[in-house]
């Protein structure tokens, strides 16, 4: 069942608080258990010479999956959806991300449904966009 | 997960179309909760985002000593994965060329279940030259 949202023209802004505990969490979900430059300062200084840690790119990539789904409604979105972002910036421990995103397009499917398509960004405390890029899915 | 020898991850040798490494895991409830935590939301179910399929499937195929800077990610949504089901990952470089002489990797990786459902479809694109965007970012490093 398509959210009640889908009429509006934005996402719902989604904000989330980032500690290098969550960025540690999410890395924890991988099957390698291995360090990186997102869980490990020191490997991140020895590959980017930065003084931290940086989150992955694919938090990003979850937080406009969030935003996505409660604008398209799970069942569409979970079964067509498409997150596409190029990143900007790092974000990193300390950081507040926001996601925002604005209907770009409506497009009807010969078979009845429409294709939504969204210019999605993220943007730090700073309102610097940290990621930008496009996100779809097919509406039944 | 066991790794083996590896050959060692040179840019220039690696081959559009080549496949990566190939492996299976089992989705559990405790990988499900722990990815809503991280991601802060309760009714997140594709923790698979955060498996990285394709980089994992690079790890698996070489000893990358270089590392990468994710320039961005796409992901294709097909099916929600479920717990207690085994998740088939297959993976391969989808493209390489040079940009504003940073060399960039795409790997892509394809998620399917034990039954054959397609789950996602992961592609990263990958600069192999952290280093630069680590002295753009912080340049008093």
């Amino acid at each position: 069942m398509a959210s009640p949202r889908l009429d509006s023209e934005t996402l719902p802004v989604i904000t989330k608080r980032i500690t290098q505990d969550v960025i540690n969490q999410f890395e924890s979900c991988g099957i390698l258990n291995r360090a990186n430059i997102h869980n490990d300062p020191e490997l991140a200084a020895k590959r980017l010479g930065t003084t931290y840690a940086i989150a992955s790119g694919r938090m990003s990539i979850a937080f406009c999956t969030e935003a996505m789904r409660k604008f398209i409604g799970a069942d569409d979105f979970h079964r067509s959806g498409n997150v596409s972002l190029k990143f900007l910036r790092p974000v990193k421990h300390g950081d507040t991300v926001s996601v925002h995103g604005q209907v770009n397009s409506r497009q009807p499917q010969n078979d009845g449904s429409t294709m939504v398509v969204v210019d999605v960004y993220c943007e730090n405390q700073n309102g610097d966009k940290t990621a930008v890029g496009q996100a779809s899915a097919v509406v039944r | 997960m066991a790794e083996q020898d590896l050959p060692l991850f040179v840019y220039d040798e690696v081959e559009i179309g080549e496949e990566l490494g190939s492996y299976e895991y089992l989705l559990t409830q405790e990988m499900i909760d722990l990815y809503r935590k991280a991601v802060d939301d309760p009714d997140a179910v594709f923790p698979t985002i955060a498996v990285k399929h394709d980089a994992t499937s690079l790890a698996l195929a070489y000893d990358d000593q270089t590392g990468g800077i994710n320039a961005g990610n796409e992901i294709d949504l097909h099916n929600p994965p479920i717990p207690g089901k085994k998740i088939r990952v297959t993976g391969r470089v989808h493209d390489k060329y040079v940009r504003r002489e940073k060399p960039y990797l795409v790997i892509e990786a394809t998620a399917t279940d034990e039954d054959g459902r397609l789950i996602e479809k992961m592609r990263t694109y990958q600069i192999k030259k952290p280093e630069e965007l680590g002295k753009k970012w912080h340049p008093q490093g």
